[in-house]
């Protein structure tokens, strides 16, 4: 099926730790902003599907669908809170594609949100480990950086990768977020700054792990006609939506399941919007630890199993290289708002195909992007592809 | 990471010994908490099976942040251990330099604290200490006997 | 009659060096132990017992029947025995005696009654983490170990006659089960001389071998110098082989099993006679024992170096054992 899904607008909410802030009050900002940019009143919404991980945890708050409903002006429209542990923001995405895709609404928004820091960071890296199974294998000392560092170590094994080659991801992806207003973390760094950053789960280093943030990312989703109908706005289409789901656990998590997760979806999504990896001109791609990067560089096809990390070295991954990665500076300098993250990532996406990214970041002439987003230790896959499709 | 006692009721003092799950349809081996599905012939019929605790790391990393239950341990090791048996477990690796472990490591299970529940209740699980023994030269075969809770209770 | 089959210990390898303690608390005189035995964060009682009764069982061992000896189990109210048992795949009847440092020896009175009676091989453990907090752990010498003995109808050594003396004193007590004992340091040294000396005179009465005989004795020495005063009531050089307070410190209830472990590591030759005591809270037992065939060494002497740890290490590990979680 050829799968066009209008994005009328998007809004999004800086990425750091704000303590002046609450959950509603981002998820208000980002959702004003993404109806105002799209030209629309809170009643053109028809359903409202809000991505959010642990508000339970973070904010000793459940009902996030009905909050947000309310205080966007969208009651009596439909609401939901949806939650796939840090593929939320996708799977809001998802859901929004799918609804519209169904014919029963004409425009959706899409949102994540996630308000980390209201907690002392102890407290948080614990709620995060509910994301993975935190009675049973995490019971055994493993914490989200430690439990990836295990893969990152696998990696080194099989593929020969030193610490020092892996430094690049970070560096790449810092030299980004110092230019991203958006971004948590807004400073370049060296080779050796990572290096002699603290290991924080062996291999992995300071550097080398996302920090703790606060944000909200919106996007209202239309049906094709809608947005081809006020043809100055810019013509930017969701054309894949991909999901899996893999293993909960990373002990019986091979790297080949790991390939797996983001792999599978990824090529059904080309399939799905007719195109091939090398038509990609501008990727996000999940990588709260450093390690992950080359792993869905690698799954997206855009290198071979096992040389995905070269890209941050060689400059095949920077803004001009064959496709430029995480120009937002990444989850590595974005931060990881749980829920917000992979909508995040869709805001990004399209703002390099409309050509509004910050000049810095702005790859040129952007035509088509992808957003790879993971979920868990390894359980959730979530692929969407971007086109600006002129008339 | 919250269990409450009454969950710890129903699961049982959990780990005082080491154990996999087995599916008794295609006997293949999966880790303790794989109760309801096997991976590799979708069979749902699984059922405990006791370990001799011998193993070897296939894969490690050393903790510097811990969680909450933690705190204080830092830093140490996590290691995937491959059991003799051919599953492999997550766990932590203790009474050793962190300098000194390495992948191929030959480690055994031993009975340690893992944390202190909120309500009192104290969980001890299997951490495993390395093995200076010859590692053992086939295969182990996995034995299946019920747990010693087990034939006490039948005896009653 | 009933004889030590195999045995296993336990010393956890974190050490405290007891000058580090002293520099801390501002106190004056010397270190009198080198380094104190502190188990880490993850173990407690019942772990270090696991570990030495591991040892004492083998990969074949088996018992039907665990008593737990320790003045510090993990819970107030649930036998340590028990939880043992199962941790060791034993489907044993669980019991757990206490009262006193010396219970290890009273233990053997049981476990021989019952491997005598025919109840199969008895499993007897005595593990202990005493805790004293601030200077008191200087004084105190306080430690964790744990000792392990699987009594049989045979093995390397028999059990013989046994001999108590007991005395109402307040020298070493606790209220209740709170978490660090109270002591009289006056008292101490005067106390577990009489007990000790009661005891010894008590077995000597009803075995007619003079203590003097037993070239190789096995005391609980929960301080250096209870060990210089005791090293005058028996025979000379009895002690060597058998002193380990000034390297590891005060393991409680362990304490008598340690020493016990390196007596029979150090046997010589079939028909040696060892002798175990114990003495504090008022209570003295002595027992004799005679070695039947050599036992295999466990090495412990060789476990009673560590690794040090520093003072900001072991104050973590002894004021905030487990932090309560969220």
């Amino acid at each position: 099926m050829q799968m066009r899904v209008g994005v009328l607008g998007i809004g999004k909410t800086p990425h750091k730790i704000q303590h002046e802030k609450g959950l509603r009050d981002l998820i208000v900002e980002a959702g004003r902003g993404a109806m105002d940019d799209a030209g629309v009143e809170p009643e053109d919404v028809q359903a409202l599907y809000i991505g959010n991980a642990a508000s339970t945890g973070f904010n000793y708050e459940n009902s996030v669908g009905l909050m947000s409903s309310h205080h966007l002006g969208l009651v009596p429209a439909a609401a939901v809170r949806v939650e796939a542990a840090c593929g939320t923001g996708a799977w809001a995405l998802h859901l929004g594609c799918a609804a519209i895709l169904s014919g029963l609404y004409d425009t959706v928004m899409v949102m994540g949100a996630e308000k980390m820091n209201d907690l002392a960071t102890v407290e948080g890296t614990s709620i995060i480990a509910q994301a993975a199974d935190a009675k049973e294998e995490y019971f055994s000392g493993l914490t989200f950086p430690s439990g990836v560092a295990l893969s990152a170590r696998k990696y080194m094994e099989v593929y020969g990768l030193t610490e020092e080659d892996l430094a690049h991801v970070s560096v790449k992806n810092h030299h980004y977020g110092a230019r991203n207003p958006y971004a948590h973390l807004r400073f370049e760094c060296t080779v050796d700054d990572v290096m002699n950053s603290a290991v924080v789960a062996d291999p992995l280093k300071l550097y080398e792990v996302c920090p703790m943030t606060d944000a909200s990312s919106a996007l209202v989703l239309c049906r094709e006609e809608i947005l081809r109908d006020q043809p100055d706005k810019p013509q930017v289409f969701v054309t894949a939506t991909q999901m899996a789901t893999g293993t909960w656990y990373a002990v019986s998590d091979t790297m080949q399941d790991a390939y797996d997760l983001l792999n599978k979806p990824a090529t059904r999504a080309y399939e799905m919007a007719g195109i091939t990896p090398d038509d990609i001109d501008v990727a996000e791609i999940y990588n709260s630890f450093a390690i992950q990067e080359p792993f869905g560089i690698e799954a997206l096809g855009f290198a071979e199993q096992g040389e995905g990390w070269k890209g941050a070295k060689d400059g095949s991954t920077w803004i001009d290289g064959k496709v430029a990665v995480n120009m937002s500076g990444g989850l590595l300098c974005k931060g990881h708002p749980l829920g917000a993250t992979g909508a995040t990532q869709a805001v990004d996406i399209v703002e390099q195909l409309r050509g509004t990214a910050p000049e810095e970041i702005q790859r040129a002439d952007a035509r088509n992007g992808i957003s790879a987003c993971r979920g868990g230790p390894g359980a959730v896959g979530a692929l969407h592809i971007y086109q600006r499709l002129e008339g | 990471m919250t269990v409450s006692a009454i969950e710890f009721s129903r699961i049982g003092p959990p780990k005082l010994r080491p154990y996999a799950m087995r599916c008794e349809d295609c006997g293949t081996l999966h880790a303790w908490w794989e109760k309801f599905h096997c991976y590799d012939c979708n069979s749902t019929k699984l059922s405990e099976l006791e370990l001799e605790g011998g193993g070897e790391l296939t894969n490690y990393t050393v903790v510097y942040y811990p969680p909450r239950d933690f705190l204080g341990q830092e830093p140490y090791v996590v290691g995937h251990i491959k059991m003799d048996e051919g599953v492999v477990m997550p766990a932590p690796v203790v009474d050793v330099a962190v300098d000194d472990v390495e992948i191929g490591t030959r480690v055994k299970s031993t009975l340690r604290r893992m944390k202190l529940g909120h309500e009192g209740d104290i969980y001890y699980s299997q951490k495993f200490i390395v093995d200076d023994a010859p590692s053992p030269e086939k295969p182990v075969a996995a034995k299946k006997k019920p747990s010693a809770r087990k034939k006490a209770r039948k005896k009653k | 009659m009933a004889s030590i089959l195999r045995y296993g210990a336990y010393l956890p390898r974190p050490r405290i060096p007891v000058k580090e303690i002293h520099s801390f608390y501002g106190k004056p005189g010397r270190p009198r132990a080198r380094t104190l035995a502190t188990p880490a964060l993850d173990e407690d009682s019942l772990t270090m017992a696991y570990e030495a009764a591991a040892e004492a069982l083998g990969p074949k061992g088996s018992a039907t029947t665990v008593i737990a000896v320790t003045q510090s189990p993990p819970f107030g109210m649930r036998k340590m025995s028990s939880t043992l048992a199962e941790a060791l795949g034993l489907a044993a009847t669980p019991y757990d005696v206490g009262g006193h440092p010396g219970a290890l020896l009273d233990a053997f009175n049981l476990g021989a009654a019952i491997v005598d009676g025919g109840g199969g091989d008895v499993l007897v453990v005595a593990s202990d983490y005493v805790v004293s907090h601030d200077e008191r752990a200087a004084d105190m010498l306080s430690a964790g170990a744990a000792a392990a003995f699987l009594l049989s109808t045979e093995g390397c050594c028999e059990l013989g006659a046994s001999a108590r003396a007991s005395d109402e004193v307040y020298d070493v007590w606790r209220l209740g089960l709170e978490p660090e004992p109270r002591y009289r340091l006056e008292v101490l040294s005067a106390a577990y001389g009489a007990a000790a000396k009661g005891a010894l005179t008590a077995l000597e009465a009803t075995t007619g071998t003079p203590t003097s005989t037993y070239k190789a004795v096995c005391p609980s020495q929960p301080h250096p110098s209870v060990l210089r005063a005791l090293g005058r009531m028996v025979s000379k050089g009895a002690l060597d082989a058998t002193s380990f307070v000034g390297e590891i410190g005060n393991v409680g209830s362990a304490s008598v099993g340690i020493a016990l472990a390196l007596g029979l590591d150090s046997v010589a030759r079939k028909g040696q006679k060892l002798l175990a005591l114990s003495y504090g809270s008022g209570e003295g037992i002595a027992q004799a024992l005679e070695v039947t065939n050599k036992p295999r060494a466990i090495g412990v002497a060789d476990r009673l170096a560590g690794t040090e740890i520093s003072m900001g290490t072991f104050y973590r590990w002894t004021r905030g054992r487990q932090v309560e979680p969220h």
